[in-house]
């Protein structure tokens, strides 16, 4: 069931566009991410929908009701859209315990005072925070403060629960926790989740969608794996993973195969990018680090590059590899001990695009 | 658009209930000056007399030359003194800054007019101080009714003014920038001079604006020191030219205020430029909760606590003195034996005259009560600007800085006529609600920038968290918004009652038989010259605002922002 | 809320009617020589319940006054505002302007712009019973009545002055300012004309009525001279010794001052007896027009005469013995005690023209 639709929202700050016709829906049960770099207007997306900036042209509908709407002249106030909201700092409020930062949104519903009780104790059982109810949120630590948040934004059923940035002011090993149980949690719920996330990784784990945001457009959205494994622009490509970029002209073979040529380096790829390419003379290539393969005896298919050198990353070494100069990244499992290293650069996890 | 237009209503009410009291008075003044009569006159008529008048008239051109000469005067006295003050309780080692710190503020919470009374009775020709120090050194050289001693008198009340934008300044530049010049091999003045002192340039640069914009409507110092060699200021000029036609002459009283208002308006608006500039600097900066002292050595303990010293003799001692000196006597200076001077009687006379301990009694409600009234009521005021970003947060900006540019004299004043002539005002004419009402207008500015600087202390997600979850803007306001601020405002509310106490200028015109301000009645008292009472009254005031700050500083009271 | 609220307090009503012990007190009663159906306006006026009083003279000095009125009519109270001359001129003319009329008896002590309230039309007209115990004089039109008499004085601090001999008439003092010119830089004192409206009517009324005025004037702009907005300033400034001598101010004033301090001195030069008078009228619309009537007539009364001259208002009339009356004054001035009336001649003061030309020659006179 679609419970967001989001159509071509336009928002402008001055002269500035910070949000250029975006257009996405969610499902209940799905948990859709908002992925972009500082400036790609995706917390400036997800506060439009959040009713906390209001588009000047656009339309968004939430569990039916319309929301906003351009047009119609129609924009709801943020406490009439029945949304939860994580913030990214929780913004828990300091001067009411765990329970009263809880129960607020039912209080606002005027539920029964018995029914509060049951239903916040209910959640931060749930959550693990039982034991912390009397609390005031200055006497938590960041995760339970995060959990806490979480509570209060579900704890009155909302349809859509955002999510900007919640696992940023974890830890490194909390985050990699916190994925696990939070995507856990909506899909248990069954509710529909946005999440905002410069975190490639985290939009990766967590999301069943990923929406890609560069300078208030969408440039890609799909699966995961879609946007990981078939990003159809340089810019989603380079974006996601880590990568050796090529610069170079394209070259159409007889084959039928494609080929960038590089200076002294010709690597055959495939085409990627949407469009056909514009300018032969300048095309890019992306390599993601992890699809060279490097071996110190030449094989049939590898090229030999003079190693510039070896960096110990504890799970496995990086090697920084040249030819001319055309500079690779790459992986493997122990130091390069030669000057000289064999890589393979598969075609197939060859990407080409325009630039 | 954010969500500026959030509780437009609302918003848009305040906002225009607010610029309706400003503005007023101001165009009440302005359409006084163009005519040739009291406005209320029957034959009045359009005339720019008034005007003719005071540019042809060699007094008035006097008057704004003095002015000027005071105000920047009071500027090269306080900013450096201001400075050098705040750098060395903020930045240094030195003993005792923690105690120094309201003591140096004292200044700034004395009525001028006090303050220069006090001045009067210590370091004047007569002066306790004066005659001591001719019975050592054989003659005093310094007089305190020439224009230079007016203008150092003005200075160096004004000292706290500076020290506290500049303190506060130097408290948020973050130490690593100074230690780092530390460690490039510069000594300790290197640094300030070449660290220290630029950062908070703009700090100085405003607080040099805004004692400019003082010293422009400086009023309770020239009135009284200025008296006996006929020294007049603007403000002293607007009163004295009340008397010099016989009758009141209100077009030319508002002529010579419109002048002050063209002279003033710039300035107030140089200040709000260089305010948000400066807010940009020190943003700049990093965290500068820690900050490591400068050690002084004990040489410099020595000179910096002796100039500290120095300055709180002058600034705090000497007019402190003399009007605890005055209050309990009749008789002082040459000749005098003060032990067989001491007395009990101004009080006995202050406490039996119904007005006058009416007049203490009317003060302490109005700065309690109505200190109480005033804090809520530029809440709702800061909370119709808070976040506004709409055409109304423009409008409020421009509202608040219009009372800055009136003598508080002309803002009792026309709010005398506003009360008197517009009908469903007429009731409240003669309450403390008419005073109380002009004394908000006074205090807007002050007041609202010490809300407004609490109101954005509170994080925005906080609001915005409440709106989420369900709640309007006005449950926002009330379950988040002001429970944070609480302490805020109990601190604000406390600043705000040692600002009326200490106001005096508008309640001359506005005061009447029940409604008698202490400050005010020692305007009117000095007209009919009795000092004793005078004394009396000074001294309780004193003793009030002493209660006030002491009160502010229990509650938690910012003296900074 | 907070109102007007009762002025006087109770404890005050002992020592007013311990003042007016010499009689026996007649409250509320009819006084000695009034019509029989003066009872009536008592009656109106208690039932008006209170008198507005707008004035010059300060808490301190009137207090006495409003006691014994208290004592006298206890019904009435009494809403004292002491808002200066001019404030009380400008409350005047903008209430009735504003239809709003808050007092009903006017009393301060610029006579000029008390005479321009009458000009005006914004006195009421009542003839006073005690008006014939007062000098022709001292009676406009029964519109404004002169309530004291107060002559203008030399003070002068006796140890500063020390081997000068203070100088006993003003013809003496020109000398004293002439010949002394150097020893008093800067310690001569007088009212400031600019200023205070009282010192414009003193030195205008000298210029008119003497010939030695700007001559005066000028020996004073020898001495480096200081000017005040009150007589109580200058006390100030002769009893700390800041300055030695001061002339023209309040004389009745500086005679108490004397009485207190014994080092201050005060002489009223007897071939210069100017006094001023602290006038009155009832205001036109005056909200409680009986109480306004009762308490003129008390003001000029034998009881009201008597509290005002114990607290330093010098009687208007002869048969009050407590202070100084008119006679007394008359005597010490050597019979040539010169009283401004209280006549139309008073506008002339408020004229711009007049004024103008005063202080150009004032200044011109003070440069020397």
């Amino acid at each position: 069931m679609t419970e967001l639709v989001v159509e071509n929202v336009e928002k402008w700050l001055g002269g500035l566009k910070i949000l250029s016709g975006a257009c996405f829906t969610a499902e209940k049960g799905r948990i859709v991410a908002l992925l972009g770099a500082s400036g790609s207007g995706k917390t400036t997306l997800l506060r439009c929908i959040a009713g906390l900036e209001q588009p000047e042209i656009g339309r968004i509908v939430i569990g039916g009701k319309t929301v906003l709407d351009g047009e119609a002249g129609i924009a709801l106030p943020p406490e009439a859209r029945e949304i939860g909201l994580v913030f990214q700092s929780y913004a828990l409020w300091p001067h009411r315990t765990v329970f009263e930062n809880v129960a607020y949104g039912l209080r606002l519903r005027k539920r029964p005072a018995a029914e509060i009780k049951t239903r916040v104790e209910t959640i931060l059982d749930k959550l693990g925070l039982a034991h912390l109810a009397a609390r005031y949120p200055d006497q938590l630590s960041g995760g339970q403060q995060q959990r806490v948040a979480i509570c209060r934004a579900l704890v009155y059923e909302p349809k859509v629960l955002l999510l900007d940035e919640p696992l940023s002011n974890l830890d490194a090993k909390l985050r990699e926790e916190a994925r696990f149980w939070i995507r856990k949690l909506i899909l248990e719920l069954g509710i529909c989740a946005i999440m905002v996330t410069h975190d490639q990784g985290e939009a990766l784990a967590i999301a069943d969608h990923v929406l890609l945001l560069k300078g208030g457009s969408i440039v890609q959205d799909g699966t995961p794996i879609q946007i990981y494994g078939q990003p159809t622009s340089f810019y989603a490509a380079d974006f996601m993973g880590t990568n050796n970029v090529l610069s170079g002209a394209y070259e159409a073979q007889a084959d039928g195969g494609v080929v960038i040529r590089c200076e002294g380096w010709s690597l055959p790829g495939i085409w990627r990018d949407a469009e056909p390419p514009r300018d032969a003379s300048d095309i890019r290539a992306v390599v993601r680090v992890e699809t060279i393969m490097v071996s110190s005896e030449p094989t049939a298919t590898s090229q030999p590059l003079d190693v510039e050198g070896c960096i110990y990353l504890g799970d496995k070494w990086e090697y920084r590899l040249r030819r001319g100069s055309v500079r690779l990244r790459a992986q493997g499992a122990s130091e390069l001990s030669s000057l000289v290293a064999h890589c393979t650069v598969q075609p197939a996890s060859t990407w080409l695009f325009n630039p | 658009m954010s969500l500026a237009n959030d509780a437009p209503r609302f918003r848009a009410g305040v906002i225009l209930a607010l610029f309706a009291m400003v503005a007023a008075p101001a165009l009440l003044v302005i359409y006084q000056s163009v005519l040739d009569a009291p406005f209320f006159d029957d034959n009045v008529r359009f005339s720019l007399d008034a005007f003719r008048f005071v540019l042809t008239d060699p007094e008035f051109y006097r008057a704004l030359w003095t002015t000027t000469l005071y105000a920047f005067g009071m500027v090269v006295v306080a900013v450096p003194l201001g400075g050098l003050l705040a750098f060395l309780i903020t930045r240094t080692d030195l003993k005792g800054r923690k105690w120094l710190e309201p003591l140096v503020l004292v200044p700034m919470f004395l009525s001028s007019i006090v303050l220069a009374f006090g001045y009067t009775v210590s370091v004047g020709p007569s002066g306790f101080v004066t005659i001591a120090f001719k019975s050592l050194f054989g003659a005093a050289p310094w007089s305190i009714y020439t224009l230079p001693g007016i203008i150092l008198i003005g200075g160096l009340s004004h000292v706290p003014t500076v020290y506290l934008y500049v303190a506060s300044a130097m408290r948020r530049l973050p130490s690593d920038l100074e230690e780092a010049a530390r460690t490039a091999g510069a000594g300790i003045w290197r640094v300030s001079l070449d660290v220290t002192l630029p950062m908070v340039l703009p700090a100085l640069v405003f607080s040099a604006a805004l004692n400019l914009l003082l010293g422009f409507e400086t009023f309770g110092i020239p009135l009284v020191l200025g008296d006996p060699n006929g020294i007049l200021v603007l403000t002293t000029y607007i009163y004295k030219v009340n008397t010099i036609f016989g009758a009141p002459t209100y077009q030319v009283m508002a002529a010579v205020t419109v002048f002050l208002i063209l002279i003033t308006l710039p300035l107030v608006f140089i200040q709000r430029r260089l305010l948000r500039h400066a807010r940009r600097f020190a943003a700049v900066g990093g965290k500068g909760a820690r900050t490591n002292l400068l050690r002084l050595g004990s040489t410099g303990q020595a000179v910096a606590l002796g100039l500290i010293g120095l300055w709180l003799l002058v600034s705090v001692f000497f007019p402190v003195g003399g009007i605890v000196l005055r209050a309990f006597v009749e008789n002082w200076g040459e000749g005098v034996r003060l032990t067989e001077q001491l007395t009990l009687a101004n009080f006995k006379a202050v406490f039996e005259i119904p007005s006058l301990s009416r007049g203490i009694l009317n003060t302490i409600l109005l700065a309690g009560v109505g200190g109480a009234i005033a804090v809520a009521f530029y809440l709702l005021v800061g909370l119709a600007g808070h976040r506004n970003r709409g055409r109304s947060g423009t409008l409020l900006d421009y509202s608040v800085l219009i009372p800055r540019a009136l003598p508080g004299l002309i803002v009792g004043l026309t709010f005398f006529w506003l009360f008197l002539f517009v009908p469903f005002l007429i009731p409240l004419r003669a309450t403390l609600i008419s005073l109380l009402i002009a004394y908000i207008i006074v205090g807007l500015s002050y007041g609202l920038r010490i809300i407004q600087s609490t109101l954005l202390q509170v994080a925005p997600e906080l609001e915005e968290s409440a709106r989420i979850t369900g709640a309007s803007i006005y449950r926002s306001w009330r379950d988040v918004v002001i429970p944070l601020v609480k302490p805020g405002l109990a601190g604000a509310w406390a600043m705000i009652m040692i600002v009326f106490l200490r106001e005096y200028a508008t309640g001359v015109y506005l005061m009447s038989s029940g409604t008698e301000v202490i400050g005010s009645l020692m305007v009117s008292l000095l007209t009919s010259g009795a000092m004793d009472q005078i004394a009396a009254l000074s001294f309780i005031s004193i003793a009030l605002t002493a209660v006030g700050l002491t009160l502010a500083l229990r509650l938690g009271a910012k003296l900074h922002d | 809320m907070i109102t007007r609220r009762h002025v006087v307090a109770g404890a005050g009503a002992l020592t007013a009617a311990a003042m007016a012990g010499n009689r026996p007190a007649l409250a509320q009663g009819i006084p000695a020589g009034y019509s029989a159906d003066y009872k009536d306006l008592v009656d109106k006026a208690v039932k008006e319940g209170a008198v507005s009083i707008y004035t010059s003279t300060d808490d301190v000095q009137g207090r006495p006054l409003i006691e014994a009125f208290r004592a006298a009519f206890p019904g009435i109270r009494v809403d004292y505002n002491d808002l200066g001359t001019n404030g009380a001129y400008n409350r005047v003319i903008s209430e009735a302007a504003a239809k709003q009329v808050g007092s009903d008896i006017v009393w301060t002590s610029a006579m000029d712009l008390q005479m321009v309230l009458v000009s005006k039309g914004q006195a009421e007209t009542y003839k006073s019973p005690e008006a014939a115990q007062l000098p022709a004089w001292a009676n406009f039109n029964d519109q404004l009545y002169a309530t004291s008499v107060e002559p203008v004085a030399i003070m002068y601090n006796k140890s500063m002055l020390g081997a000068l001999k203070p100088p006993q008439t003003r013809a003496e003092l020109i000398a004293f300012l002439q010949t002394n010119k150097e020893t008093l830089k800067g310690k001569v004192a007088s009212f400031d004309p600019e200023k205070s409206g009282s010192g414009f009517l003193f030195f205008n009324n000298d210029a008119r009525t003497t010939t030695d005025t700007w001559e005066l004037v000028k020996a004073f702009g020898g001495t480096d001279p200081k000017v005040y907005g009150s007589s109580g300033a200058m006390r100030e400034k002769i009893a700390s010794g800041e300055h030695w001598i001061a002339f023209n101010l309040i004389g009745s004033y500086a005679i108490e001052w004397a009485k207190k301090n014994s080092n201050l001195g005060v002489v009223l030069p007897p071939d210069h007896a100017a006094a001023f008078s602290r006038v009155a009228n009832i205001s036109k619309g005056a909200p409680h027009p009986a109480a306004a009537r009762v308490f003129l007539d008390f003001l000029l009364s034998q009881r009201g005469q008597t509290a005002m001259a114990g607290s330093g208002a010098p009687s208007i009339r002869t048969d009050v013995s407590e202070g100084l009356n008119i006679a007394k004054l008359n005597e010490m001035a050597g019979g040539k005690l010169k009283p401004i009336p209280v006549s139309a001649a008073l506008l002339e003061a408020s004229d711009p023209k007049t004024r103008a030309e005063f202080f150009q020659k004032w200044k011109q006179a003070l440069r020397g």
